[in-house]
């Protein structure tokens, strides 16, 4: 056709963990970064971490950059949520209890020193209420203008027993979906918060590591896949795991957790809490038997109280996600990284 | 053997089998004394004729001139010769000479469904008939045909049909050549034919035969809600003039304002609550009894209820023998709408009636003839004088729609449409055969009907897909099904532009190279990542260029502003106040600090995608006029603008235009702006009349001065907004007196429905070149 889309410049799409963010990874990271071949999960798994097993022992590691606009929002900042993202992506690789964390500092010039130091004080924060600890780090100086604030690096390793960690692709038939606490909050709080909309009602991030209440959960029962649902939030999160595993799944909407606040600032946004970021959140296949003791262990815990089984892993409707609302049944879509409108 | 002896071979093209045609033949030799024999062969009917020349020519004569209902004779070419000499006529059995018995002519070798004809009906009244008070008698000219075919060749074998035996009576008169019921394949009487039965819950039956229509009658009396399976499918059926009912019937299928179709036993009834001209008489009596669009009396209070805020409703006349039965004891119009949930297809089977809509019925009256292939009613409209089908399915399905000439080379194509208001497309040769209407395949039971139409259709043509064609739409679930379809086998994917498909079937209808086409509609998704849809195209089958349409504006919100389309507003005014004040007033904001924060959203671009849709433009009005501030179902608040517009005449009003990338484009924002200041001095109705005419004026200025350009001589118009009968009007009047000849859809529909077309068409003129990914 005539005037197609330019797809040679990188865009703010291919950024939103969307169906973007995979095209780019798949297409263009992929083939240059191959794993050498010698780990358990590697790059291609595009799982939250590498697992390389190393004699009855593996080792999980996993990296995140941290940038976030503003640096402090209703209920955490850029420290909390650099060392709650990395302690997470390992959590939901299985691997609850971090050997160290590393600490990448990048810092434009200008930037108040005051900023710098309470960024660093929240992660400490962070660590201790993770029982982990930055044992290694960097900082680097950049032109005025040439990144826009601070970035923090974190990479984390943790060590497992050998063949114990949970894939984000190992859901099978059967299997219910567990979230750990209602969707949207984060997503909400820093939209309303960057843009500056007066939008009624406590409005909070959920930024917090959740490896004490993976490490209940996994305790409790068989968990078969995990994922931690962050950009794209919880609809994007249910889609990839099904695909990966090549199964189905149905949801049901009404059970899906959301805050009364999130929800009525989602409808007043016309945005959907399910498919923005969360950064507290677990969301867990289980094996059918275990489902109640995993959902209690979760519940028990202070950060999982809302816990609900919102789904089951079905047979049918292989890679696709059924949502039931309550009137009727759809697909639940992954957001792309701008909301398209489809009705006509 | 006399000298003037002549022997005529003929061969017929046309839509000519499996409609009768070769019993015609048959009766038309006959009476005229004429030897011979004729028969099906390929797509068309052959026959030899011999007898002296003037017997032979007025037989040549009534097949030219008269010819069945359903069929439609294109070609007769005749080779003149000596006679060698035949006795009697005779109707040749296909198979035994090596062709296949069967054939619409250009589309699926199967008839489409169609109303019980006269003929027929007549025998229903006669006591002394083998099929009086038979709810589904037929005969070659009538009944059902799609909707009960399994396979090729269309025979009895081959349709659910196949449970019923015929019984010696019957028999004898599918096998008479004279009689109608010769090789009719849904031929039955009530000692062999399927059975009707009511059942006031699940488990039992209470009533079986003319005893059920009875009891369904009392039900309705009673101002119950009844599932009624008719000939494609089911439909919810209860007293339309009981608002009450109609009442219960919204609460219960969760359809608060969607119009409901009515079924009414006559015109004359029709006549009491609705308008009907000639034309539309046509419609309501053709023998495919499509539901008819007609204004609605004023004076009829019920239709507040029917059709809430329209100024019209959907009417049908009976088809099904069933519907003739049970309007022998109902004087009222009936209800008559599809049996589904919102977004899910039309159940089938009684068994599903109760287990997905047992909470919605009351009781059923159903039959035990399997529906193999569902089929929504068709739904046709007079548009600026002309039928235009608002949705093409039973009675039509599965006839071929107009190919581009000379596109027999190339691939054969699957078409999936776009995601609402679907249907599915094969093509190959000089044919393109649209699916009957599967609806919304957002979910999981619409996309299992579309993948069984996929199937059926390919079944039925032959069609093998070379090349399977989808949406632009990223997230269309067609989009993804194509694609994985088009992994699993060797196909090529092409993705087609939304509007460019619209087009391109505009193109084959009227058998254009290249033409200016305006493409009005809600959503289609533009090459640049925006939302298209109120677009001025210079558009061939293969390509296209846009050239201009309205100017970009945002929908704050994104999907929210479909459901809610005064936020649109904080797009299009700049006057705070008045966009608070229809934030406020249509619910969309609960406080002064909320609306504040749509506004916010709108200034700031978040969450807010560009659009250039016609559509956004027209809902945008129906909030700012308040007439319709929450959708509810597809095309609402325009639907509901164009009644209010109805009584209204449009002001004089100046347009302003803008320019994108040197194209021409209508400034929406300057044009809302005076809409706005025209609501302090004018009527409701005449500002909504003054939207329409303004849109069609500016659209139909960019068409006519790109086309006087570019040395074009037509312009069209489709999409869904040419359902609107003042646009198009409005539009037609522009392009006929600039000289131009001016276009709009015949037999495709002009929504969304017509997609899969067009998709098609620009497919086979692509040669499968295009998008593959
Ligand atoms: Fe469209
Ligand atoms: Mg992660
Ligand atoms: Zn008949
Ligand atoms: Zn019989």
């Amino acid at each position: 056709m005539t005037d197609d889309v330019d797809d040679e410049t990188i865009t703010l799409a291919h950024g939103a963990g969307t169906g973007r963010t995979t095209e780019l990874i798949e297409e263009t990271v992929l083939p240059h970064l191959a794993s050498n071949g010698q780990e358990s999960v590697g790059l291609e798994a595009l799982d939250d971490g590498a697992v390389h097993d190393v004699g009855d022992r593996a080792i999980v590691t996993t990296t995140d950059s941290h940038v976030v606009s503003p640096r402090s929002f209703p209920g955490g900042d850029l420290g909390r949520l650099a060392v709650a993202g990395t302690v997470n992506d390992l959590a939901v690789m299985g691997a609850t209890d971090p050997l160290s964390l590393t600490c990448s500092l990048v810092v434009e010039e200008g930037t108040p020193l005051s900023e710098v130091e309470s960024v660093l004080e929240s992660m400490a924060a962070t660590c201790e209420e993770a029982e982990c600890a930055i044992t290694t780090g960097d900082t680097k100086v950049m032109g005025s203008g040439e990144i826009d604030g601070i970035v923090v690096n974190t990479t984390g390793v943790a060590i497992i027993p050998d063949g114990e960690h949970v894939p984000d692709a190992g859901l099978s038939t059967g299997d219910k979906l567990i979230l750990s606490g209602p969707v949207g909050d984060h997503g909400i709080a820093l939209l309303a918060e960057r843009e500056g909309f007066d939008l009624e009602g406590d409005l909070e991030s959920d930024v917090a590591p959740i490896n004490g209440l993976v490490a209940a959960a996994l305790e409790a029962g068989t968990v078969t896949a995990m994922k931690d649902p962050t950009r794209g939030g919880f609809a994007t999160a249910v889609n990839e795991m099904v695909r990966k595993a090549d199964v189905g799944a149905t949801v049901d909407e009404t059970a899906i957790p959301v805050g009364d606040t999130v929800a009525s600032s989602g409808e007043l946004l016309g945005i959907d809490p399910l498919d923005v970021a969360n950064e507290g959140k677990v969301l867990l296949g289980v094996d059918p038997e275990d489902a109640e003791a995993v959902l209690e262990a979760i519940r028990s815990h202070p950060l999982g109280e809302d816990a609900a089984v919102v789904g089951e892993v079905t047979d049918d409707h292989a890679g696709r996600v059924v949502l039931d609302t309550g009137f009727g049944r759809r697909y639940l879509s992954e957001p792309e990284g701008v909301q398209l409108p489809r009705i006509c | 053997m006399a000298a003037d002896q002549v022997r005529a071979t003929v061969r017929i093209d046309g839509v000519v089998q499996g409609v009768g045609f070769r019993p015609f033949v048959y009766r038309t030799a006959l009476d005229a004394g004429v030897s011979g024999y004729v028969r099906n062969a390929g797509g068309t009917v052959d026959a030899a004729f011999e007898s002296d020349r003037s017997s032979v020519e007025s037989v040549l004569e009534t097949l030219r001139a008269e010819n069945p209902p359903l069929s439609r004779v294109d070609r007769v070419d005749v080779t003149w010769t000596d006679p060698v000499g035949t006795d009697g006529f005779e109707i040749r059995d296909s198979s035994t000479d090596g062709t296949t018995d069967s054939g619409s002519g250009g589309g699926a070798p199967v008839p489409p469904d169609t109303g019980i004809c006269d003929r027929c009906l007549a025998d229903v009244r006669d006591p002394d008939s083998l099929y009086h008070s038979y709810w589904a008698t037929s005969c070659v000219d009538c009944g059902p045909r799609f909707s009960v075919v399994r396979g090729v060749p269309y025979d009895r074998d081959r349709t659910s049909m196949d449970e019923f035996p015929l019984c010696e009576d019957c028999r004898d008169r599918y096998e008479e050549p004279a009689d109608r019921r010769y090789h009719a394949q849904a031929v039955a009487c009530a000692n062999c034919g399927p059975t009707l039965r009511y059942e006031a819950d699940p488990a039992a039956s209470v009533a079986n035969g003319s005893a059920a229509i009875a009891r369904a009658a009392s039900a309705l009396a009673d101002g119950e809600i009844v599932g009624l399976k008719g000939t494609g499918g089911t439909h919810f059926v209860c007293d339309a003039t009981d608002p009450d009912v109609v009442d219960r019937l919204r609460e219960r299928t969760g359809r608060p304002t969607k119009p409901f179709a009515v079924m009414a036993p006559d015109v004359a009834s029709v006549n009491s609550f609705a308008l009907v001209d000639g034309n539309e008489r046509e419609l309501l009596e053709d023998v495919r009894r499509p539901i008819v669009l007609l204004e609605g009396d004023d004076e009829t209070t019920w239709l507040d209820e029917i059709a809430p805020g329209l100024h019209t409703v959907g009417v049908a006349l009976p088809y099904a023998g069933v519907h003739h039965l049970l309007f022998d004891h109902v004087e009222e119009p009936l209800v008559m709408t599809s049996a589904n949930r919102p977004g899910e297809p039309m159940v089938t089977s009684a068994t599903d009636l109760w287990e997905r809509l047992g909470d919605v019925v009351d009781g059923a009256l159903v039959h035990d003839r399997t529906i193999v292939n569902r089929c929504d009613d068709s739904v046709v409209r007079t548009v600026d004088g002309k039928r235009r089908f608002l949705r093409r399915s039973r009675g039509w399905t599965p006839m071929a729609l107009p190919a581009v000439d000379d596109a027999d080379e190339g691939p054969a194509v699957l078409a999936l449409g776009p995601e609402r208001d679907v249907t599915v497309a094969v093509a190959d040769g000089d044919r393109v055969v649209p699916s009957q209407h599967v609806g919304d395949v957002d979910g999981p039971d619409g996309l299992a009907f579309l993948e069984e139409a996929v199937d059926r259709l390919t079944a039925l043509t032959g069609i093998e897909p070379d090349v399977v064609a989808c949406d632009l739409h990223p997230e269309f679930t067609t989009t993804e099904w194509a694609r994985r379809y088009a992994e699993n086998g060797d196909e090529n994917l092409l993705r087609v532009q939304h509007h460019h498909a619209h087009a391109a079937a505009l193109c084959a209808e009227h058998d254009l190279e290249r033409t200016v086409a305006i493409v009005a509609d809600g959503t289609g998704y533009g090459p640049d990542g925006t939302i298209w849809g109120g677009e001025v195209l210079d558009v061939t089958p293969a390509d296209f260029e846009r050239v201009g349409g309205l100017e970009q504006f945002s929908l704050p919100g994104g999907r929210a502003a479909i459901r809610e389309p005064a936020r649109i507003l904080a797009s299009l005014l700049a006057d705070e106040e008045r966009i608070d004040e229809r934030l406020l007033a249509t619910d969309v904001a609960e406080t002064p600090t909320e609306a504040a924060v749509v506004r916010q959203e709108a200034e700031r671009g978040v969450n807010t995608p560009t659009t250039t849709s016609a559509g956004r433009y027209l809902d945008a009005v129906s909030a700012l006029l308040d007439v319709c501030g929450r959708r509810r179902y597809e095309g609402e608040p325009a639907m509901r603008l164009e009644a209010a517009a109805h009584d209204g005449s449009p002001r004089s009003i100046d347009l302003e235009f803008t320019s994108r990338n040197g194209q021409r484009t209508l400034d929406v924002r300057a044009l809302v702006t005076d809409l706005a200041a025209m609501t302090e001095e004018y009527p409701q109705a005449d500002v909504a009349a003054t939207a329409q005419e303004a849109l069609a004026r500016g659209l139909g200025r960019i068409a006519v001065e790109t086309a006087h350009e570019r040395d074009l001589e037509t312009v069209g118009f489709t999409g869904g907004i040419a359902y609107n009968d003042a646009i198009t009007a409005a539009i037609r009047r522009h392009v006929t007196e600039a000289g131009l000849s001016f276009a709009t859809p015949v037999d495709a529909p002009a929504g969304d429905g017509g997609v899969s077309y067009g998709q098609a068409i620009v497919a086979r003129a692509r040669g499968g070149r295009g998008r593959n990914r």
